[in-house]
């Protein structure tokens, strides 16, 4: 699940490593201690908010499906930002998350599939450059020298597809943009560029299709420059010391089964999703190939 | 000083509304100073508590993101925070980073993040927390971001102040409208009272200006108010004035009318006196002709005296006639008049053993363009007085002359002298109060003539005793022209 709007972040703004993951997770210093390996524990869940006018009846609904289908007690576990996030998941401290297809690849060793969720049939989305919709601006090149609102460090359509195409044009997004800065929320992306704090931005087209329903005011401000690829839809994923849970693979049956379900249901549309479906790692290899060809370039 | 006196000409029944208005214009200008002055101070420490609260607000919210140049998170305060501070209607906030680059403002499209801030934006400030810019209804307002003693930042904000002096011109505008009501009112409540106090003072005005021109009338009992002790003794005092004054009147007339009937009786005598006179002569001559009738020589004799004796009679009666029948009074004056005025005295002349020097120096014509009627009747009067003070034995003199549009006449006497008082009828502007003491009504009458006929009397003392009252009559203008031509 993707942080969409995020008004109280607190962390700063710079990428965190995977050694300061670790180390925060063995310190502790972070997070709650928890008791892994406890069946007796309530089963943590790890997401970040989607939609804020809705966020608390979403979780409710989420909470109540899971709890009926996986039993005891489930706790659902936000942050702000996606490191945080990855970082309880790829330490063990939360049971499984939503997380996006970046840490996903980046952490893959440590990390098994779930599911994936299924938008428009598919379990597909795509990364959009927008920009202001007054702007007479024809291709991403034109876009060269913008001051450009990026959501996440850790996010796939927000950061990493967009320093990807640059990286494959021979470009640096610290020279192709004049300024860059991070909104750490598709939606508050769509904010930056309809006020005109950024010219242009990175966004989720999940995040922002839905928008255009839910905040079309906001929306309208806004037009699409460029549409990348179909791209892996962020998954959700466990961590591997966990793979004997049972807990785990009932969460698996009760997300592919969620449109069986009426309460399931209520959670599907709240998220504009048709369901959830079981990939494999090879369903993300075109956004690994973007890890790639951005550390090849530098 | 004009306008002073100028204003002093306008009726007291508009001065007095007109001050009062002018009194509540100036209390309501003071009025409205101290409000408008006190609530300018009023929402101007409102202003500055709120801009305080504001930035306050702001500061906390704002200092980590500025701290780390993290554009979205200052944006997202600066957004959030201006539909929490409505009241306070910010227009533009900026933040500013260390190097004093814009690191977001409020609207960034007016203001783009990192550019440099304009001068005028950072030289605006005063020394007030809000400075205040009345002519573009905004307020300006500045803190600089401290963090650990270091400056980092500064925010920048302006707010629409317009509802402030929207506010003060709604008080004003309340303010004048409410003055001049009540200014109006008082205005009015003045002219009506003081209408209604001078209500009084215009009934006794008016009934003075009756008296003036005839006869005063008292004020009726029925507007005399009740109420008002002051005003009704006023009135009261004024009506035992008109009472007091219609009495003297009266008094006056009847002792004319004693003083006519008296000259009238010594006229009466006299003329009696004169017509007896010749009787006895006349009566003799009758028997003279019963006895010697046939004597030619005494009987023409006779006849002669009967003749020159009824002629003496006539012409008293004629004198008298003359004088006191009203239809002869209005012709013009001759110098008959004055022999007929002789006449008349004669038999007064006679019974004092007094003697007339008689002069009269007449221009030619044979009548003057002067009323003879009354004429002679001053003068008789004037003989007469001069015939009773001058001892017996003594002389009265008669001095008429004409001398150009004027004729002079001048009656002396060998009196002690007129005592000032009597003279004064004659000769003082106003007469009445000598003739209310009820003397010299006889010189009132000359007085009256005298006035009627435009002239006027003086008073001299004659050389070797005596007086002489002169009076100088002119000619009827009208008839002067005539005259002339």
């Amino acid at each position: 699940m993707r942080n969409l709007g995020n008004p109280h972040r607190a962390t700063d703004g710079v990428p965190i490593t995977r050694r300061d993951l670790i180390a925060a997770a063995v310190s502790g210093a972070v997070f709650a201690p928890v008791a892994l390996g406890a069946e007796e524990e309530s089963f943590k869940f790890g997401l970040t908010p989607v939609f804020l006018s809705n966020d608390l009846e979403l979780l409710g609904h989420l909470r109540s499906y899971l709890s009926a289908r996986i039993g005891g007690r489930i706790e659902l576990v936000t942050r702000r930002t996606y490191q945080e996030i990855t970082a309880l998941l790829v330490s063990g401290q939360i049971q499984s998350a939503w997380i996006c297809g970046y840490p996903y690849v980046q952490f893959k060793a440590d990390l098994d599939l779930v599911a994936a969720p299924v938008w428009h049939g598919k379990p597909l989305y795509q990364s959009y450059l927008i920009a202001s919709a007054d702007r007479k601006v024809d291709d991403w090149a034109g876009l060269k020298g913008d001051v450009h609102a990026f959501s996440d460090p850790d996010s796939n359509s927000g950061f990493l597809v967009t320093r990807a195409l640059l990286a494959e044009n021979r470009q640096l997004a610290g020279s192709f943009f004049a300024r860059s800065f991070f909104t750490y929320g598709h939606r508050n992306v769509i904010r930056a560029v309809a006020s005109g704090l950024a010219q242009s931005g990175s966004v989720d087209g999940y995040v922002y299709e839905v928008m255009r329903e839910t905040e079309p005011d906001l929306v309208k401000q806004t037009r699409i420059v460029r549409k990348s690829e179909w791209l892996g839809f962020p998954p959700i994923a466990s961590p591997k010391s966990v793979a004997n849970d049972r807990r785990v693979r009932a969460l698996q049956l009760a997300l592919i089964s969620m449109q069986d379900d009426a309460e399931g249901r209520k959670v599907l549309a709240l998220l504009r999703l048709d369901g959830f479906v079981a990939t494999g790692p090879s369903h993300f290899d075109a956004i690994a190939a973007k890890v790639e060809i951005v550390r090849q370039f530098g | 000083m004009k306008l002073f006196w100028r204003f002093r000409s306008i009726p007291v029944s508009y001065r007095v509304p007109v001050l009062v208005a002018l009194l509540m214009v100036v209390i309501s200008a003071a009025i409205s100073e101290r409000v408008l002055s006190r609530l300018s101070r009023t929402q101007e420490s409102f202003l500055n508590g709120l801009a305080e609260t504001y930035l306050d607000g702001l500061s906390s919210a704002v200092v980590p993101a500025v701290l780390r140049a993290d554009v979205w998170e200052v944006f997202d305060a600066l957004d959030r925070s201006s539909a929490s501070y409505k009241s306070l209607a910010p227009i533009e906030t900026v933040v500013t980073g260390s190097d004093g680059k814009v690191l977001a403002a409020s609207d960034p499209n007016r203001i783009a993040t990192y550019s440099e801030l304009s001068a005028d934006y950072r030289n605006r400030y005063g020394p007030d927390v809000v400075t205040i810019d009345e002519a573009r209804l905004t307020g300006f307002a500045h803190r600089d971001l401290v963090y650990q003693g270091q400056p980092i930042g500064t925010i920048h904000a302006t707010f629409d102040v317009s509802h402030l002096f929207a506010e003060r011109r709604e008080i004003l505008v309340t303010l004048l409208i409410t003055n001049g009501v009540l200014a109006a009112l008082f205005a009015l409540g003045g002219f009506v009272l003081v209408r209604q106090m001078i209500g009084p003072m215009r009934v006794l005005e008016d009934h003075m200006r009756v008296a003036a021109h005839g006869a005063a009338e008292p004020i009726s009992s029925r507007e005399i108010p009740s109420g008002d002790s002051e005003v009704a003794g006023l009135f009261r005092g004024y009506n035992a004035l008109v009472h007091a004054e219609r009495e003297r009147a009266n008094l006056a007339m009847q002792l004319a009318e004693e003083e006519k009937l008296s000259s009238l009786g010594r006229l009466a005598s006299g003329m009696a006196h004169e017509i007896n006179n010749p009787l006895g002569g006349l009566f003799n001559a009758l028997d003279t002709l019963k006895t010697h009738g046939e004597t030619p020589g005494v009987r023409d004799t006779s006849i002669s005296l009967i003749e020159r004796g009824l002629a003496g009679i006539r012409d008293v009666v004629e004198a008298a006639l003359a004088t006191y029948r009203p239809e002869r009074s209005q012709r013009p004056m001759t110098a008959a008049d004055l022999d007929d005025v002789h006449l008349l005295l004669k038999p007064e002349l006679r019974r004092k053993r007094q003697r007339l020097d008689f002069s009269v120096a007449w221009n030619g014509a044979r009548e003057l363009p002067i009323r003879g009627g009354p004429v002679r009747q001053a003068v008789l009067n004037l003989l007469l007085n001069a015939s009773a003070v001058t001892p017996e034995d003594g002389t009265v003199s008669l001095t008429a002359m004409s001398w150009e549009d004027r004729l002079h006449i001048e009656i002396g006497d060998q009196g002690t002298g007129m005592p000032a008082d009597i003279a004064g009828i004659l000769i003082d502007q106003d007469p009445g109060p000598a003739v209310r003491a009820g003397r010299g009504l006889g010189l009132w009458m000359v007085r009256r003539v005298v006035d009627d006929l435009g002239g006027r009397a003086s008073i001299a003392a004659k050389r070797g005793g005596g007086t002489a009252v002169t009076l100088t009559i002119p000619f009827d203008r009208e008839d002067t022209k005539a005259h002339a031509a």
